[in-house]
């Protein structure tokens, strides 16, 4: 499968000018990271996610009566 | 004596003597001169000229200093160099949200402030938040403090460190509406660390309002803002940069 090339948009203020080119390695490098590293924020986020809602399930409780008792 | 049509140089008449062609040439070219003189008063680099309220004698205006601007005198009938008041915006740069990211560079040093408003973010990849980078750092040099409250929810969070977020969710249609105005304090100044306002709301499938203070750990000027997704493509939107006085 053919990846599609990487674009980035550049504004000069002092030129006006815009371009948009082909993103260089170095910032391919970059989007790949912090793609990877929103992937693993959400997925850490799902995981407390859970884990909360497993100890809510055997406490017995809804988040709201939790949110009630925690005022 | 004939004279010229606009200027009114004396010429020799038709029936003129060829012996006052000499003294006649020369009146011609000093009136020449003197006109000419008139109308390029600029002695220095810079100046300009506007017409007087005498024909055919311009007025010299001397360059003004630097960050000044041309404005209309008080007496409403010469131009005139002044510094803009305070609570001016200009607007530096603006155009649309696409590819992987935005960057503004070679942002002048002449503001006290600048604001950056990013309108109908629309994202490649579902549920993307957007942020920015200053100085083209990618490095753990942000902080971000975010309030934030919708549909279902409220709270606070400290996103990612390598970025400043700045506005929530966004969808991958045209159908929601952002926006987010972000506020650069002090950006040229170079001995103090840089912190930006950010007020942000999102008509994503969960509604999200936000309220951030971002830091950027850099005592350098800000010459450059990236605008990015926190993961994936832009593929629509639109920004406007103003510098503020």
């Amino acid at each position: 499968m053919t990846k599609s090339k990487l674009q980035v948009k550049e504004f000069n203020c002092e030129l006006g000018e815009e371009i948009v080119r082909d993103a260089t390695a170095e910032e391919i490098a970059q989007i790949e990271l912090d793609a990877a590293n929103a992937e693993a924020r959400r997925a850490e986020a799902e995981a407390k996610e859970i884990s909360r809602q497993a100890i809510l399930d055997r406490l017995g409780l809804t988040a709201d009566e939790l949110k009630t008792i925690l005022g | 004596m004939a004279t010229t049509t606009n200027y009114g140089w004396t010429t020799p008449d038709d029936t003129a003597l060829v012996k006052d062609g000499a003294s006649a040439i020369r009146t011609l070219g000093s009136s020449v001169d003197t006109t000419t003189k008139n109308l390029n008063p600029e002695t220095t680099l810079g100046d300009i000229a506007y017409r007087s309220s005498t024909a055919n004698v311009n007025t010299r205006l001397g360059l003004g200093t630097a960050g000044q601007v041309l404005q209309v005198n008080s007496g409403a009938n010469a131009p005139e160099w002044a510094t803009p008041s305070s609570g001016s915006m200009t607007s530096l740069a603006s155009g649309t949200l696409s590819g992987a990211s935005v960057t503004i560079s070679a942002i002048s040093g002449s503001y006290i402030d600048l604001l950056l408003v990013i309108t109908n973010r629309i994202h490649a990849t579902a549920n993307q938040s957007a942020a920015i980078r200053l100085n083209g750092d990618s490095t753990t040099n942000y902080t971000t403090s975010v309030a934030y409250g919708n549909d279902s929810a409220a709270g606070i969070t400290t996103p990612d460190a390598t970025f400043i977020r700045t506005g929530g969710n966004a969808q991958t249609t045209g159908t929601s509406y952002s926006i987010e105005e972000i506020k650069l304090y002090n950006y040229a100044n170079t001995s103090i660390r840089k912190i930006c306002q950010i007020n942000a709301y999102t008509s994503a499938t969960s509604a999200t309002i936000r309220n951030s203070i971002g830091f950027y750990k850099s005592d350098l000027a800000i010459t450059s803002i990236t605008i990015l997704a926190e993961s994936g493509n832009l593929t629509s939107g639109n920004y406007i940069l103003y510098g503020v006085k």
